[in-house]
């Protein structure tokens, strides 16, 4: 049971090791993306061309449920994935506390909004 | 520069294009995204990506996801099996070997549609 006043306290008395999640999560959410993303750029980039993916079409092919499921899959696994790759080159090169804070501040807010703006933009269809 | 031979080459690379596919994401999201400020803001970006300098950056966009998907799994495997770890340098031969001819390919079915403007 934990019985924690302060975060410092919460922190000592949790039995989860976060970091041994995020590096199982790594994985899993790794390969999964490696079918997401290399049919997601073969059937975007490869089959059709760059002048084919007009207003048109992409509001058309995302008015398709699995579509839209498909991407915001890949939305949801990559953005996590690739924010908890930044943060440990973030942790590793960026030297000190208060630096480190703010990078990280300004990232993870530029993330949510990208992520937020991106689950509007598939589901307001 | 640390000189951990192909180790270090495959670490500094899986970086490198992770973070290069982030920020192509992040970009990549906005941009799409975009259609729901209609239709001409939505076009207005993409017109602008039809220059060949973003389609050819296409090409370098799908070795680097084809890399990071590669070595990744090399990761994998590394981490799971102890031959993983013994052949860690051949499978990074192996990697760089997809990669590149994935970069040809892609390359190859980009050329016609740079010439022919479609």
């Amino acid at each position: 049971m934990i019985r924690a006043r302060t975060f410092i306290d919460a922190k000592q008395q949790s039995h989860s090791n976060a970091e041994l999640n995020w590096w199982i999560f790594m994985r899993i959410s790794g390969l999964i993306l490696v079918f997401l993303v290399l049919g997601h750029i073969y059937m975007t980039f490869i089959q059709v061309s760059e002048s084919d993916a007009t207003f048109t079409a992409v509001v058309g092919k995302l008015a398709n449920p699995a579509w839209k499921f498909y991407d915001w899959l890949i939305l949801a696994l990559a953005l996590m994935h690739g924010t908890n790759g930044a943060r440990y080159s973030i942790e590793d090169y960026i030297r000190t506390r208060p630096n480190r804070a703010w990078v990280k501040g300004v990232f993870y807010t530029v993330v949510a909004l990208v992520f937020a703006f991106g689950t509007i933009g598939l589901f307001s269809i | 520069m640390y000189k951990g031979r192909e180790g270090q080459w495959a670490f500094m690379l899986h970086r490198l294009s992770g973070i290069a596919i982030l920020a192509y994401l992040l970009i990549h999201v906005f941009s799409i995204g975009s259609f729901i400020f209609g239709e001409r803001f939505y076009m207005a970006i993409h017109e602008t990506y039809d220059w060949p300098v973003f389609r050819i950056g296409l090409v370098f966009i799908t070795a680097g996801v084809v890399y990071h998907a590669f070595n990744g799994l090399r990761i994998i495997v590394m981490d799971f099996t102890g031959a993983g770890v013994a052949y860690q340098r051949q499978m990074w031969y192996a990697v760089m070997v997809l990669t590149v001819i994935s970069g040809l390919y892609a390359a190859w079915t980009l050329l016609p549609r740079l010439l022919g403007g479609y």
